[in-house]
This record gives structure tokens, C-alpha cells and sequence, in this order.
């Protein structure tokens, strides 16, 4: 048998606090949800092994703190991350409205990094304030790829780990073979300088 | 390790005749854990084992450091093999994969020349046992080793010896700290290892069986050529047509080229022929061809198949002459068909009536040395579910009469003859072939006709009939269908043989496989989980009441294991910060290890003293810090302690803003305060030296001029704190405390002040000129005015005090080297600096501040006070 897996990714989730970051992460990596909330004050990870597109990838999945006054804090833990998943909450407008803060917190922190926007707790129709559109427009225009979920009734939570996953994983072989090219380049140039490279933070 | 005084120290645990030929240290692998171990290679006479110790301390000191935990024989059971994980960047360690009976062990090892001398040592070891094939008796000392039989008696199963890597990983009696997998640094070939094992266990659960037809041959065609050959009679007489063809020569070409150069073009020439009777209905190709010298073993697949037969790999081993070269020994083909690894061998072994010990060492020397190097690591020809041995094996019949037997054989009756086959008596006695199993024998001897007959040799040997040519198979599900001689073909003076199995391929059920594996992985993702570091703390906020310059607070944290494993728990440094806490706060300890199930008391203390009470009355700092407390290999969290408030005091204040305060500091907004200490908004009418200095000074002068030890004597903490609170209060009431905690109080004022009452930056300069009075002067000429009236202030007192040295017993040097040091306070990066500074150098620049000072102390200052 092969490996046990191909890949070693590590992602992370930020957001404004409350809205389901740490529920997210348990429901994907041990597929339970309790409703009780208990705040983060730290910085946890868990662990998950999957299979996407026929490769093995173990994640290792970083929670953090929400709260503003960690924020300094939480901004050392982005490096080395190969994603990051931006959680918003669908039934309240502010955590929507600072996804832009937090957007702005991965280009300060990391060169080039795969992002998801990931609106949860889309599980109670009458009390969501952010309209999935309005969500939509504003993903188009940052180049992000949205997903609407709820940790509570699992929904979407697969979805939205397997495809930033998928990213990284096409970031890792679009950046290998561009390294390739390079490489012949620069063997064909006969040039000793150095290329600068993007990579990940 | 294995250095003289190390392996003595070992050697010591055995007896004599029990040598210990090699030792290392590695790490047996226990599901996701590691532990240390002691690995010894020990020999006891023509018998091997291999011996895990552990030790108390790394390395070994006595004797007594060392247990031996287990004890396994270097037998038929035992079981080694490599495992090398060079494809992970960080991880070049090799693993030891050991099984004796059912136990299985993996070790990790430093590679390195001790690591591969151990198993190749081992390897010898191996070697010696297949060549002795020593008895169990013989083991018999390891019983006293371990003081029991278990590891001999493999017939009684010792559940608890069973090392299911399953089982240890669920009930996790942990005595190693788990290393952290999930960051990737450690090595995953523990977890690797278990997923394969897992998988292993669940085979049934994503296969299933397919049989395959197989078709073995085996021809000593005694160097003839396939000249107008026809093979029908023996590759494609049957119904049906073979799934898979092992076809095997032996002599196929007698030249001294072939035998030389290994050379030859009969190879080619019997590729053909065998190609063009292959079962007609069936449509083959090719899967290997390999050839030593006369031994030559094909292997042809019908196509159909191909997709399925990977990992094909071929290996010769020569035991002919000097028991190297290729006119003896055997050739063989490894491949994987769908999930069964297969093994073809085709040996020729050696000659002669009386030699069958020859070939029975001719057998072991060719499942020793074969070994198949496509597969990391390379596999030996006992790591396959189905072997194949086919060949001219060379066991004669020596005890029957040649007549005799012939005359049994023409009459049918096989069964007294084959009784006395050596073949049959070598493997009755287990001396080769142990496992295999053959069908029964209902053909004629293959051996030896009168070439182009079916005539026995008529030559002047006159050679007695022989089963020459055998096929034997070992692993489970093969089914033998037929087993018999072809003696139309005559060309020879053997006739080939062939055997038919039907044997049970396992095949994979990819979409089974790929739940069960995802099972396996979900499960062992849970157990990482889980076995991650868990810590509780009580709480997250540590909330301090209103904390007073120089009183010291203190509030517990819990930390309580709440995981399964031990936690090493360490406060670390946040961003660009140089401590793990400021400087105000003291965390004890700030690190340490929790067992599972129990806490951890953490003392945090709040002590706001003379080097952090300026920034606290500036505004520069407040008592609000977030400390990280991090799980090695686990998570973070963030402890945020904080006080109420800062109790705003004249310690720690500047002079600058304390001339301007002509209240009670605490009368005053801590707002004005920061404001006077950032030199905003200034009264117009400064007092020229802050009141405090002037009533600690005042109080000294009216009580303490003539106390003896003044300065010297330390105060009362408790009349310091009275102090200060009547400094900062204001009372009406008369000063609290004994003369000496007011002197202790005023040098204490003077020392927390930001900077010293000579500035930073005039620091050098002071220094430099402190041997001549008329340039320290100068200097404190140009001193800002509130310094130098404090500076003269202070001097003017001092010099009163001088001049009661018969009562107070003080004198000039004492009083300068004291106020040297406070009124020139090293600046704080050479106060770093200072655990380099050599205590001599330390000492000079101390001598110039105190000389600096002494002219003050003993020079009239009228003129200088009046002359401003």
C-alpha cells in the first residue's frame, strides 16, 4: 500500500467571533455539533484525512479566536497556512460587514493563500439578514468562491473543506510545474539569477 | 551504542556462552507512540536472539538499569524486514519490522553504519539458523532469559502477547508522551504502518476470489535443441486454457559458453517454440523470462489478465561450483496478481545419489538469497501468499534395488518406490521444504531414459529410475487438478513434467476498498483527535483588584489535564515580545508537565516595583496582558490577566510632574498625571523641588541626622507602604515609620523615576570627567533646572549629614558611592549589558559615579547655590 497520505495541508479558519467557527471544524473533523457555544480563547487544531481527486490529504485544521482583542495575537498563527476559510454568519450583517477586515488581515499576513467564504448557520430561513446574492456579489468581485453552510444540520461543510482543498492542491501543482518551467528556463538561459517566486505564506 | 563499556554493560545481564554480538538503541514503535529500547543481537552456540531491553537510564550505567522485556529466537518463525522512509522530507529513519510467532514489532533507527550492522547482523543470524536448522531444544536458554516459555511455544497462544497495534491504540496505557503527528515533523510510518496492518486484517472485507488456472512445467532437456519440436502433448493437451503458464528448463544448453558467458542462443530458440504451443484458445503474453546458464523459467499470462499482474521481478541465485556459479542453484519470477503475490521458482539442484544433503542446502541457500528488488523493501521469497517450485530437484531413490524398483514400476505399483524417494523422506524429516505441500506422484520416474525412447539409460551407469522433476507449491486456496509426465517427448533423458492448479487469486473490490480505507483512516483521524493534549484552565481572565507601587499580588490558575495523554505545557512568547509576560507580572511555574487526570497550580503575581512604575503613572503600560499558554503539540490558549486599576503614586513619578502637583497626588485625576508626565499643560508655579523630596528630606533632617546607619540600615516594608500612603493621601497626621524605612522610602523615590536625576544621555559624559571637580561642576551647571536644584538639594543635605559623622557614623565615600549609584542609574540597555560587563569593569564605573558624587559631598556648594 502506498502512503498513508500524499499531502500535509494546513488550513485555517478566522471570522468574527460567534459565527461557527469552532462548530464547523468539529463537524467536519469528528461529525458531531452541540449547541451549547463556548467561546475560543486560543488557538485549536484538529486533524482530518481525505481523498480528493484521487490524493490523500491529511489537513490539519486551525480554529482561532474570534474575539478583536486576539487579533494581533491570532495574525502569527497565518503563517504556513496553505488556506484560509472566512466565516461569516448568515443572521448577522456585522460579521458579514467585517469579512472585508478580515480579507484584508490574510493579504497583510500571507503572500498568496487560498481562500473560501463560508456563510454559516444557513439553517434558519426567517432569521438570515445576509442574502446569499448580496454574499455572491461581493465573492465575485474578491475572486472567492462562496459557500453557505450550516455545522448544525451539516450542510455544505464537506463541500466547502473539499474545495478549498481542491485549491490547494491545484495552487501546490500549478506552482510546481511554473517551478519546472522555470527551472528549464533557466537551464536553457544559462542564466544564473534567481526567479522570484510567489509562495505560499 | 555499541561502544565497549555500553555492550559490557549488557553483556553482563547474560551468562557465559551467551554473547552479545551487537546492541543499539531504537525506538519501538507502539501504535502512535514511541518508545526507547534496547535492541541486543545475542548468540548462544549454532542459535540467535534477538533481545529487547529496557533501560531506566539513556544510555545504561549498571547492570541493573536494564530488564529484559522480550526475548525472541531467531528461528523459522522469526521474520525481519526494512522499511525506509526516505520519500518524507524530514524523516531518514529506518524501521526494523520484527515478527516471531505472532508478534510484530516495528522499531525505529538512526541510520547509520550500527543500525545496518545490527541487521545485518541479524540477517547472519537468519542464515546460520536455515543452515543448522537447530531444533527447538536448543532455544532452550531463553527460557531462563524470560522465565518463561512463551516465546518458544508458539502452539500456545498468549493473547496478551499478541501485539495488535489495534488494541494497543484503544486502550492507551501510555508511558511515552506522543510525539506531535499532526504538525507532520514526526515520522508516519507508526500510523502508516497500522493503516496497513488494519488494512490487512480486513482484507475479506474488500476482496474476493477468483481462480486462476495455472499451468507449472519442468523439463531437464539435457542440451538439446528444439529442432522441429512439437509441445502440444505437454502445454496444451487440456480442455480448458491456463490463465497463467510457468514454464521451466533445466540444461538447456551443456556449452562451456553457456556456462562461461551465460550465454546463449538456445534461450531464444525454446522462448519460440514454448510461444507456439501455448493453449490455443487462450491468447498470452509474455509477463517475464529469466535465465541462469541452463536454468531458464518463463512465464506467459493470457492477456486479459494483464492489468492485474504488476511488480513482476526476477532473481537467480547460482549454488553450483565454489556454490556461486550458475550450473546449479535457481531462477525465479515475483509478481502481484490482483492482491496475491505470487512466487515462481525453478531450481536445479545438485547431483548425484548420495548428495541429497547437497540439495537440501542447495534449497535453503536459494530461499535465503532470493530476493525480489522491485519491492521497498526488497522481498524475500517467503513474503508471498503463493510459491511455485518447480524443477529438476535431483532426489534419487537409493534404497530399492534399480530391478526392484523397475519391476514395481512396470507393474504400476509407485507406492513402495515413492516411500523411498528422498524427496519424500527429506521432507518427512523436515529438512527441506517445510510448508510445501505435492500431489500425488501417479506417473512414471522422469528420470533416466535412453534419449528418443522410452527405454531406461542403458549406458554402463545404468541409472536407477528417479522423480527427477517435481512441482511443489506452498499457500493457501491453491487446489491441485492434475499432476503428471508427458514421455511422448523424447528428446531428452528426462521427460517434462506438468501440474495444474486451480488457485484462488485475491482481488481487490476497489470501490470496498476505498470505504474501508476511508474507515480506517476516519478511525485513526478520531484517535489522533483524541489523543491530542487537553488542558482546562479555570479561567481565562485573571482579574486583579487595584494593585499599589511595591505590594505584591498574587491569584492562582488552574491548569487540569482534561486528555489522554501527558501534557507539557510552557507560557511562550507572543509576536515580537522578548518575554513571555511583562515585566510586572511573574508566572510560576511558567512551565511544566500534567499528567493525565491531574492540574497544575500556577502562581501569578503582580508586583509593580521601582523599574515598572514609571511606565504604569506615564500611561505608557497599564496592568492588561495576554499570555499564551501553549500544549506542545496541541493548541494554545490565550489567559488575559488583568487589574482593575493602578493606584497612582508619587513613586514612579517624575520629578518634572511632581513640582507641578501641589496636592496630594491622589487628589488629582490619573489623567493629569499622564498629561504632567508627557509635559503638557504645566502649573505656572512649579515648586523648585517636588514636596515629597522635600518631606522625606525634611523628616531625616528634623529625626534622623544623627541616627547612626542611616542609609545603610534597611527600612520596614510595612512603614514604606504607611509612607507612601501619607505621601500620597496627605495627612495632617506626622510622618509614619522609623527614620531609616523614610531614607529607604526617599532613595526608593528616586530609583523609580524613568530616568536617573542625571539624564541618559549625560551619563558618559559624567563618567568621563568625574575625576575633575571643576568639569563635574560644569556638567551640572547644565542639568535642567528641577535636576540640578534636586541634585543640590539632596548634596546640601548630605553634607549635614556629614557633619554629624561622630554620632551617625557615616563618611563622604559611603554616602557618594550610595547616591552615585542612584543619581547615574545605568541606562537600560547597558543595564542588559551588564550580566557581560565583568564584575572589574563594573567596579570602575561605579568608583567614577561615586567620585562624581564626592565632589559634592565635600566641597563648599555656597558660591555654586548662590552663583546661579
Amino acid at each position: 500500500m502506498a502512503r498513508e497520505y500524499d499531502h500535509l495541508f494546513k488550513l485555517l479558519i478566522i471570522g468574527d467571533s460567534g459565527v461557527g467557527k469552532s462548530s464547523l471544524l468539529v463537524r467536519f473533523a469528528d461529525n458531531t455539533f452541540s449547541g451549547s457555544y463556548i467561546t475560543t480563547i486560543g488557538v485549536d487544531f484538529k486533524i482530518r484525512t481525505v481523498e480528493v481527486d484521487g490524493e490523500r490529504v491529511k489537513l490539519q485544521i486551525w480554529d482561532t479566536a474570534g474575539q478583536e482583542r486576539f487579533r494581533t495575537i491570532t495574525s502569527t498563527y497565518y503563517r504556513g497556512t496553505h488556506g484560509v476559510i472566512v466565516v461569516y454568519d448568515v443572521t448577522s450583517g456585522d460579521s458579514f460587514a467585517n469579512v472585508k477586515r478580515w480579507l484584508h488581515e490574510i493579504e497583510h499576513n500571507c503572500e498568496v493563500v487560498n481562500r473560501v467564504l463560508v456563510g454559516n448557520k444557513n439553517d434558519a430561513p426567517n432569521r438570515k439578514v445576509v442574502l446569499t446574492e448580496d454574499a455572491q456579489r461581493f465573492a465575485s468581485q474578491s475572486g472567492i468562491q462562496l459557500f453557505e453552510t450550516s455545522a448544525k444540520d451539516n450542510v455544505n461543510v464537506e463541500e466547502m473543506f473539499t474545495a478549498i482543498t481542491r485549491q490547494v492542491l491545484r495552487t501546490k501543482k500549478e506552482h510546481k510545474e511554473r517551478q519546472a518551467i522555470q527551472t528549464s528556463e533557466t537551464v536553457n538561459l544559462r542564466k544564473g539569477t534567481k526567479q522570484h517566486r510567489k509562495r505560499f505564506c | 551504542m555499541s561502544s565497549p563499556e555500553q555492550l559490557a554493560i549488557i553483556q553482563s545481564k547474560f551468562t557465559a556462552g551467551e554473547t552479545v554480538v551487537i546492541a543499539i538503541e531504537a525506538s519501538l514503535m507502539q501504535g502512535c507512540m514511541r518508545a526507547a529500547r534496547l535492541l541486543a543481537l545475542v548468540n548462544k552456540g549454532s542459535t540467535h536472539a534477538l533481545v529487547i531491553l529496557l533501560t531506566s537510564r539513556t544510555p545504561p550505567q549498571v547492570f541493573s538499569d536494564l530488564t529484559i522485556e522480550r526475548v525472541l529466537p531467531i528461528d523459522h518463525d522469526f521474520k525481519c524486514d526494512l522499511d525506509t522512509d526516505g520519500k518524507q522530507q524530514d524523516s531518514l529513519d529506518v524501521y526494523l519490522n520484527v515478527s516471531s510467532r505472532k508478534l510484530r514489532l516495528v522499531f525505529e533507527m538512526r541510520p547509520g553504519v550500527t543500525t545496518s550492522s545490527l541487521v545485518s547482523e541479524i540477517f547472519r543470524a537468519i542464515e546460520v539458523f536455515q543452515k543448522n536448522n537447530s531444533p527447538p531444544t536448543e532455544y532452550l536458554w531463553i527460557q531462563k532469559l524470560t522465565g518463561s516459555t512463551r516465546n518458544l511455544d508458539s502452539a500456545t497462544d498468549d493473547i496478551q502477547d499478541v501485539a495488535d497495534p489495534l488494541v494497543e491504540l484503544e486502550s492507551p496505557d501510555l508511558v511515552v508522551p506522543r510525539r506531535n503527528i499532526a504538525t507532520g515533523k514526526t515520522p508516519v510510518a507508526a500510523r502508516e504502518s497500522v493503516v496497513r496492518y488494519q488494512m490487512a486484517c480486513k482484507e475479506e472485507d474488500y476482496t474476493y476470489t477468483e481462480v486462476f488456472r495455472m499451468f507449472i512445467g519442468t523439463w531437464n532437456v539435457n542440451g538439446q535443441p528444439p529442432n522441429g519440436i512439437t509441445l502440444e502433448q505437454w502445454l496444451s493437451s487440456d480442455q480448458i486454457p491456463p490463465d497463467l503458464y510457468a514454464i521451466g528448463f533445466q540444461e538447456l544448453d551443456l556449452s562451456k559458453e553457456a556456462f562461461l558467458f551465460n550465454d546463449t542462443l538456445r534461450e531464444e530458440e525454446w522462448r519460440q517454440v514454448v510461444t507456439k504451443f501455448l493453449h490455443p484458445k487462450g491468447t498470452y503474453y509474455q509477463v517475464a523470462i529469466v535465465r541462469l546458464v541452463g536454468m531458464m523459467l518463463i512465464i506467459f499470462a493470457q492477456e486479459v489478465h494483464k492489468p492485474f499482474i504488476k511488480a513482476v521481478s526476477v532473481h537467480t541465485v547460482g549454488t553450483g561450483i565454489m556454490g556461486k556459479m550458475g550450473n546449479k542453484g535457481g531462477v525465479a519470477v515475483s509478481c502481484t496478481i490482483h492482491n496475491t503475490s505470487v512466487c515462481f521458482v525453478n531450481a536445479h539442484l545438485a547431483a548425484h545419489c548420495e548428495e541429497y544433503e547437497r540439495r537440501n542446502q542447495d534449497y535453503a541457500d536459494i530461499c535465503a538469497r532470493l530476493s525480489f528488488s522491485s519491492y521497498v523493501p526488497p522481498k524475500g521469497f517467503k513474503d508471498h501468499d503463493q510459491i511455485y517450485w518447480l524443477g529438476d530437484l535431483n532426489y534419487r531413490i537409493t534404497e530399492m534395488e534399480s530391478s526392484v524398483a523397475k519391476h514395481h514400476i512396470t507393474n504400476g505399483n509407485y507406492g513402495p518406490v515413492i516411500a523411498l524417494d528422498q524427496l519424500v523422506q527429506q521432507r518427512r524429516l523436515g529438512k527441506v521444504f517445510q510448508g510445501f505441500q505435492e500431489a500425488e506422484i501417479n506417473f512414471k520416474p522422469t528420470y533416466k531414459y535412453d534419449p528418443g525412447t522410452d527405454n531406461w539409460d542403458s549406458s554402463e551407469k545404468g541409472r536407477a529410475p528417479a522423480w527427477c522433476d517435481r512441482v511443489l507449491w506452498k499457500g493457501e486456496a491453491i487446489l491441485p487438478i492434475d499432476y503428471r509426465s508427458h514421455p511422448e517427448l523424447k528428446i531428452s533423458d528426462h521427460k517434462p513434467v506438468s501440474a495444474i492448479f486451480d488457485s484462488q487469486i485475491r482481488v481487490i473490490d476497489i470501490t470496498k476498498y476505498r470505504k474501508i480505507h476511508e474507515e480506517v483512516m476516519k478511525k485513526l483521524d478520531k484517535l489522533e483527535n483524541e489523543f491530542l493534549p487537553q488542558v482546562m484552565v479555570d479561567t481565562t481572565e485573571v482579574i486583579f483588584d487595584t494593585i499599589h507601587f511595591m505590594e505584591p499580588s498574587t491569584k492562582e490558575l488552574i491548569i487540569a489535564n482534561t486528555g489522554q495523554v501527558p501534557v507539557q505545557f510552557e507560557f511562550i512568547k507572543k509576536l515580537d515580545d522578548t518575554s513571555y509576560c511583562k515585566e510586572w507580572l511573574h508566572i510560576e511555574p511558567y512551565m511544566g508537565f500534567i499528567k493525565p487526570g491531574e492540574k497544575c497550580d500556577i502562581q501569578l503575581e503582580i508586583f509593580v516595583d521601582k523599574k515598572s512604575a514609571c511606565k504604569q503613572n506615564s500611561g505608557e503600560d497599564k496592568l492588561y496582558d495576554i499570555l499564551v499558554l501553549h500544549l506542545e503539540g496541541g493548541k494554545d490558549i490565550f489567559i488575559t490577566v488583568l487589574a482593575s486599576a493602578y493606584e497612582r503614586s508619587c513613586f514612579g513619578s517624575s520629578m518634572e510632574a511632581l513640582v507641578h502637583i501641589r496636592v496630594p497626588i491622589r487628589e488629582i485625576p490619573a489623567g493629569r498625571i499622564m498629561e504632567l508626565e508627557n509635559n503638557k499643560n504645566p502649573t505656572q508655579e512649579p515648586y523648585p523641588v517636588p514636596k515629597e523630596v522635600w518631606q522625606l528630606v525634611d523628616r531625616l533632617y528634623r529625626h534622623g541626622i544623627k541616627t547612626a546607619g542611616l542609609f545603610q540600615t534597611p527600612g520596614l516594608h510595612s512603614e514604606i507602604i504607611a509612607i507612601r500612603d501619607w505621601l500620597d493621601i496627605g495627612s495632617q497626621d506626622a510622618m509614619p515609620g522609623g527614620v531609616h524605612s523614610v531614607a529607604e522610602a526617599l532613595l526608593l523615590l528616586l530609583e523609580s523615576t524613568a530616568e536617573p536625576l542625571v539624564p541618559y544621555n549625560l551619563h558618559n559624559v559624567c563618567l568621563s570627567a568625574a575625576t575633575n571637580y571643576l568639569q563635574c561642576k560644569q556638567i551640572v551647571m547644565q542639568l535642567p533646572e528641577i535636576r540640578r536644584t534636586v541634585f543640590l538639594y539632596i548634596c546640601s543635605f548630605l553634607q549635614e549629614l556629614l557633619n554629624h559623622t561622630e554620632e551617625n557614623g557615616l563618611d563622604a565615600k559611603t554616602l557618594a558611592t550610595l547616591f552615585g549609584s542612584i543619581f547615574l542609574r545605568d541606562p537600560p540597555r547597558s543595564r542588559d549589558d551588564r550580566q557581560y560587563r565583568s564584575r572589574s569593569i563594573q567596579a570602575t564605573f561605579d568608583r567614577k559615579k561615586a567620585a562624581f558624587v564626592y565632589h559634592f559631598l565635600v566641597n563648599d556648594q555656597s558660591d555654586f547655590i548662590l552663583g546661579r
